[in-house]
């Protein structure tokens, strides 16, 4: 089990997590552009936003695998199934919690489901597991974080 | 107003950002919108279907006389309704983005205001994502309404319009407003993102911003003929047939308006024609607008290389040289006229004459500009010589007849031009120099021309060289420089063609066979390249009749569909650009002759 391995798994593993929900944006399976939405908390120019959305995803990824790094060493134990079920607990807290409730709470330019936006543009909140942006985003969100977990284990694990 | 669910063709007006092209008709719906581009499934397609094919409808709700125009020099449409309580207006715009914000992909924004006494209105929603193909939901978030299908949604603003209703797939409302008071609808889109919920002073902040943009633009354009406004409104829709994110122009924004009303000649225009090329570089250029002419070459060089030299009769406006065709079931067709086609099969055919529309294009540029880089003169020079191998095969013509392939004359003729204009470019210094070849080449055209092509009984050139019928894309010979104007085979071309073609203003393309069973309407298209080739050969004062005619025939906003029937009604795609772009080129044509007169 390495840190170094935990982290170059969490690189890698964003790479195919944020590829991956790509894809399924460009397969019309789903509404949701993580790099859009996490891009605008901090600018309203569009281009910019997806520039600095990538930017901040793919450090919350690598961020993200340092969890993953101190959950491996607390258990003792690392490697891409564990890795994997880590993923599915990671694909509810984001889904569920982190963007669901955490980012429409501090994004200036979110709707919150009890926002009717007199005011301000806003963006689309994501909802229950990101459905608003389509029923199978769950899925999509699902699956790639999986991926993103049993990446990560199996780095740590020395694959 | 309506037959069996369907307006007449020409009581619709266009509205567009760029990017797409929604159709409002004269009693206040909008029955035709592809999102998120004009090339996309439709959401709208009550055009092609009154039943299933979904809308965006708001009118009084008592019977109500109206009227329209655009708003000056714009492309922003407004419809007064007249009712026995009041009088309302409605606002209608696709809007565009003012600056580097965060903006909604698309957005059609309805804005009511009550003019006079009191106005009861109706409107309602039903959103049809891929031509009806995909369930439409309609969910809320918090106040809002969303209509989702897959990854693509509309997002609800309703401000002072009355409380939305849902129903399972549609969404309603009624509003009643009082002399000064107003309300405001807005759709926004989204493709594979979030939807955007905008406010109505943003909404309204962008309305303005889109007001005031069009008045700017048109303000550019250079003709002060006695056509100005007529040449204008053409430069305007020619605008909104400008796909912004590449440059490419579609010949038109709808699919499957038929030719003839229960005909099958019904196809899928949403595509950009090579053919169109040279008018479309000339017509911009003449009016001023270097920057959409610039633009319109850069999509074209670019786009041709996939497969050059040889090119392709069409591309998507992305670029893209897949177009295959295929029928959409679920959709009846407008009054009936099916098949509903998506893709168009003329993509696969062998049509030489856009080779001469291509160099003619470039050389038009190159004249402009004085040049024309290293690269792309050696990709044309290729073009040229693949010409010169290819110009003795029979092709489907620019009519793309679905019949066999045959020597059509203008075929040739167009294939001369392609050398001829290689030969200037190469003789200017701007393309590798083969002129000599290409001279060579094109002389033998010109004898086969004068050969086949010569009915010396009829007086006139003919359309193939073993189909002794008229052809009336035989009067772009001397627009494109072919013979001089006032050559007498061509001025005995153009007596031919207003003989046996013409019908007073109108004109047909050909009378003979063409592989589609059924009717078609007059060519509009045609009609102008006939004022303008009477312009070319003398005739001044004819050309200026015949240009009040045609102007006459626009609907009551000044848009022309392709083609139109013996009783005046619109037939084909709408608004069509080919139509518009002859209008600016016979415009400028007449003028000129009428200056030098």
């Amino acid at each position: 089990m390495s840190l170094a391995g935990a982290i170059a798994g969490g690189v890698v593993g964003t790479l195919v997590l944020t590829s991956s929900l790509r894809l399924t944006q460009v397969l019309g399976i789903t509404r949701m552009d993580i790099p859009l939405l996490l891009g605008t908390m901090f600018s309203e120019d569009r281009r910019r936003a997806t520039a600095i959305g990538y930017a901040v995803h793919f450090a919350n990824g690598v961020i993200f695998s340092l969890g993953y790094a101190g959950v491996f060493y607390a258990v003792g134990e690392a490697g891409w199934l564990f890795g994997g079920l880590l993923g599915i607990v990671h694909a509810a807290f984001a889904g569920g919690t982190l963007v669901n409730i955490l980012l429409p709470a501090v994004h200036p330019r979110m709707g919150t489901p009890w926002t009717d936006a007199e005011e301000t543009p806003v963006l689309e909140p994501p909802g229950f597991m990101l459905m608003n942006y389509g029923r199978h985003t769950a899925i999509g969100t699902l699956l790639a974080h999986v991926a993103y977990g049993a990446i990560v284990g199996g780095f740590a694990a020395g694959l | 107003m309506r037959e069996n669910g369907y307006l007449p063709i020409r009581d619709y007006a266009a509205i567009g950002d760029g990017r797409t092209v929604a159709l409002v008709g004269l009693d206040g719906s909008i029955d035709w919108l592809c999102l998120p581009n004009v090339d996309s499934g439709a959401v709208f397609a009550r055009l092609l279907d009154a039943e299933r094919g979904g809308s965006f409808q708001l009118a009084p709700s008592e019977p109500f006389e109206v009227e329209r125009r655009y708003e000056e020099n714009s492309n922003v449409l407004q419809t007064t309704f007249r009712t026995t309580s009041g009088t309302a207006r409605v606002t209608d715009a696709m809007t565009l983005a003012p600056g580097e914000v965060l903006v909604p992909q698309r957005e059609i924004v309805r804005k009511i205001e009550c003019l006079s006494g009191s106005a009861a209105l109706a409107w309602s929603i039903e959103p049809r994502f891929f031509f009806g193909r995909k369930r439409t939901r309609i969910e809320r978030r918090g106040k809002r309404l969303i209509a989702c299908s897959r990854a693509e949604a509309l997002a609800l603003g309703a401000w002072g319009a009355g409380e939305p209703r849902v129903s399972d797939t549609r969404i309603d409302g009624e509003l009643r407003l009082r002399e000064g008071e107003g309300a405001v609808l807005s759709l926004t889109a989204a493709h594979h993102e979030p939807a955007f919920l905008p406010g109505l002073d943003d909404t309204e902040h962008r309305l303005r911003h889109t007001q005031e943009f069009w008045p700017g633009w048109i303000g550019e354009a250079r003709y002060e003929g006695r056509w100005r406004e007529a040449v204008l409104r053409s430069a305007l829709v020619l605008k909104l047939l400008v796909f912004a994110p590449s440059g490419a122009i579609v010949a038109a924004p709808t699919t499957s308006l038929p030719e003839w009303i229960g005909g099958e000649r019904n196809w899928d225009y949403r595509f950009t024609w090579l053919r169109d090329a040279a008018y479309t570089l000339n017509a911009l250029q003449t009016l001023g607008y270097e920057d959409e002419a610039h633009a319109f070459l850069w999509w074209l060089m670019h786009a041709t290389r996939l497969t050059a030299p040889r090119l392709q009769v069409l591309y998507r406006v992305d670029g893209g040289v897949e177009a295959d065709e295929k029928t959409l079931g679920g959709l009846a067709g407008y009054r009936g006229s099916g098949p509903v086609r998506a893709g168009n099969g003329a993509a696969k055919q062998v049509q030489l004459d856009i080779y001469g529309a291509v160099m003619h294009a470039i050389w038009l540029h190159a004249d402009y500009h004085g040049d024309l880089g290293g690269e792309t003169g050696r990709a044309i020079a290729a073009i040229a010589d693949y010409v010169a191998e290819v110009w003795r095969r029979p092709d489907s013509g620019i009519w793309e007849v679905r019949s066999d392939e045959k020597n059509f004359i203008q075929s040739k003729a167009m294939c001369w031009v392609a050398l001829d204009r290689a030969a200037r470019l190469a003789e200017d210094g701007l393309i590798p120099n083969r002129s000599r070849r290409w001279r060579s080449e094109a002389e033998e055209i010109r004898a086969f021309i004068d050969e086949g092509g010569w009915d010396e009984e009829r007086g006139s050139y003919v359309r193939a060289s073993d189909v002794r019928e008229l052809d009336a894309s035989l009067l772009t010979l001397s627009l494109m420089d072919y013979a001089p104007g006032d050559d007498p085979r061509i001025v005995g071309t153009i007596d031919a063609v207003r003989r046996d073609l013409a019908d007073g203003p109108l004109v047909a393309r050909y009378r003979g066979e063409d592989g589609v069973e059924g009717e078609q309407g007059y060519f509009l298209a045609c009609s102008f390249w006939l004022a303008d080739a009477l312009a070319r050969s003398g005739r001044t004062e004819d050309a200026i009749t015949l240009m009040d005619e045609l102007v006459e025939l626009a609907n009551d906003v000044g848009l022309y569909a392709e083609e139109v029937g013996a009783n005046r009604a619109f037939l084909g795609n709408f608004p069509q650009g080919l139509t518009h772009l002859a209008l600016i080129g016979a415009a400028v044509s007449v003028s000129r002759a009428e200056e030098t007169a």
